[in-house]
């Protein structure tokens, strides 16, 4: 049976919105497993968005008392609303539409395969992430 | 008086037409204040478009012939030139769009607009407009196509 | 019949980002929108029940629903039933993969794969309960089979699935016994009603309901209050917009 990574209370927890109806939901979801498993494996950790929607007791303390990044795909802001509905507030909250603003080349189309241009897209939204996580490490690398 | 809308439903989807307005058929609303239009494009354009990242409005002071160039909207999909519904002079252009372009999208007839225009020749403008009710025609027509390329 | 979204079944897929089932859950439910059932079929970000309008909470109760969850907390199938309504057919991957024998997936980021294997499988049942609940066949079962991709007949090309919040399904709200409900699909009645030109009469009024109970519970201890506060609705939209003809 699947099991979750082990976690400890001083990981910033990144949260995307995964939504499932835009291609930007894909590439915050890819830019989060960036931070997650390839540029701070060590500092960070997440929780299934859709366990705080069900109002998951457990998911909604872990926010409540470990920092949080949320990424959000659209302007419903799903990531961020839910972990505010948990009684929390993101340390920090990153939009793809952002990435995209700076970087209008890079259009995406498909939610199932963002391609090229939503993997790029990722890559930079996951370096921002990361310097946000670094910082609110206190700069530990 | 409050706003009403008309809906249309293709496939999936829920179109408002905005009573009380005309309409281009390229999808441009008007509203008379007085001797002034207030214009902005409609909500089939908006949910066909995607969510809007940039909107580029001419400035205040140019004057626009009726289909002449008003500006674009950008958005995660296309880039979509807006051909000016009316003649006039551009009074004012909707500043807030430039921080929060998403208001074309979440309030497209509302806090959305894009332009305020001193009109010329209103009557020869409403000779090429829609009132809604045949917009509404229209534009179920015109999704009614793009859904068949889906 | 009311101008209203085309039935089709929806999908919520659990989407969870801490679990490889999280990602399968998400890649069938992706196939079968963009590939094996495009035109049946529409989908919701799941948290957009809490963090979307009552039009988003509305979508089960308007679509037959599928929930997809990949593991034992149902995080799809209990928030749509807490938010919007309870799904028609319910599917969890880690008890299929355990019943079937199937591979165990992983990977967050790329399913390995066996994780492929297990998406594909899972799109493939979830397109038979599409047609079952849309009536177009009746399986005696629905078999899960880890088989390799491409192992169902999938249509010419590929869609972009698009999702439903855009557009939203219609939802009004009513005071009834001093108490909020809400009424899915009335504003899209009270439209096709004043198009006919139908005055705001208790006559009416009964015909209004007929097509309101359509698409919503009506307790027989609230019906009457429901009477009221239907043609009360009715008759404030005439004298907002106009009877049909006066586009103001």
């Amino acid at each position: 049976m699947s099991e979750p990574k082990q976690t400890d209370n001083d990981r910033v927890l990144i949260i995307p919105c995964s939504g499932i109806g835009k291609a930007f939901g894909s590439v915050g979801r890819e830019a989060a497993y960036l931070v997650l498993e390839e540029l701070r494996p060590d500092d960070t950790a997440t929780v299934c968005l859709s366990l705080l929607t069900m109002g998951d007791e457990e998911s909604q303390q872990r926010v409540r008392e470990q920092r949080s990044i949320a990424i959000d795909g659209c302007p419903k802001a799903c990531a961020r609303v839910n972990i505010e509905h948990a009684g929390a507030e993101p340390a920090a909250i990153f939009r793809v539409f952002d990435v995209f603003r700076a970087h209008k080349e890079l259009r995406v189309k498909q939610v199932s395969d963002i391609g090229e241009n939503g993997r790029e897209m990722a890559r930079i939204l996951a370096e921002e992430v990361a310097v946000k996580v670094d910082e609110l490490r206190g700069g530990k690398e | 008086m409050e706003a009403t809308y008309r809906h249309a439903t293709v496939d999936k989807f829920v179109f408002k037409v905005k009573t009380g307005c005309w309409y281009s058929e390229a999808g441009l609303w008007v509203q008379l204040e007085h001797s002034l239009a207030r214009v902005g494009v409609s909500d089939y354009v908006q949910q066909s478009s995607g969510d809007v990242a940039f909107a580029e409005i001419t400035s205040a002071g140019t004057e626009l012939e009726r289909e002449g160039y008003l500006g674009q909207i950008e958005t995660i999909k296309v880039a979509i030139d807006l051909p000016s519904p009316v003649s006039g002079t551009v009074q004012e252009i909707n500043e807030e769009l430039d921080a929060s372009p998403e208001l074309i999208n979440q309030d497209p007839y509302g806090q959305g607009w894009l332009a305020l225009i001193a009109l010329n020749d209103w009557e020869a403008d409403r000779a090429n407009l829609l009132e809604a009710e045949q917009y509404l025609a229209v534009m179920r027509s015109q999704a009614e196509e793009a859904a068949k390329k889906l | 019949m009311p101008d209203l979204p085309e039935k089709k079944v929806g999908l919520i897929a659990c989407s969870g980002e801490d679990l490889a089932v999280g990602t399968v859950s998400r890649m069938a439910v992706l196939q079968v929108l963009e590939r094996l059932r495009p035109q049946e079929t529409v989908t919701l970000c799941l948290p957009l029940f809490l963090a979307g309008e009552e039009r988003e909470r509305a979508f089960a109760r308007f679509y037959p629903t599928i929930a997809i969850d990949g593991c034992s907390k149902r995080c799809a199938a209990r928030a749509t039933e807490k938010y919007s309504a309870q799904p028609a057919a319910s599917l969890v991957i880690d008890d299929l993969i355990a019943q079937k024998g199937l591979p165990e997936p992983h990977g967050l980021r790329q399913l390995d794969a066996a994780g492929q294997a297990v998406a594909q499988a899972v799109a493939n049942a979830l397109a038979q309960e599409v047609d079952r609940l849309l009536g177009h066949k009746q399986p005696a079962d629905i078999e899960v089979e880890a088989e390799g991709p491409g192992s169902e007949v999938e249509p010419e090309g590929l869609v972009v699935a698009t999702c439903a919040c855009g557009s939203g399904i219609p939802v009004a709200q009513l005071q009834v016994n001093g108490h909020q409900v809400e009424a899915l699909a009335l504003p899209a009645i009270l439209d096709q009603f004043r198009e006919m030109g139908k005055l705001a009469n208790n006559a009416t009024a009964g015909e209004l309901m007929d097509a309101v109970k359509l698409y919503n519970h009506v307790p027989d201890d609230e019906a009457a209050a429901w009477h009221e506060a239907v043609l009360r609705e009715y008759a404030r939209t005439i004298t907002a917009a106009g009877p049909a003809g006066n586009a103001d």
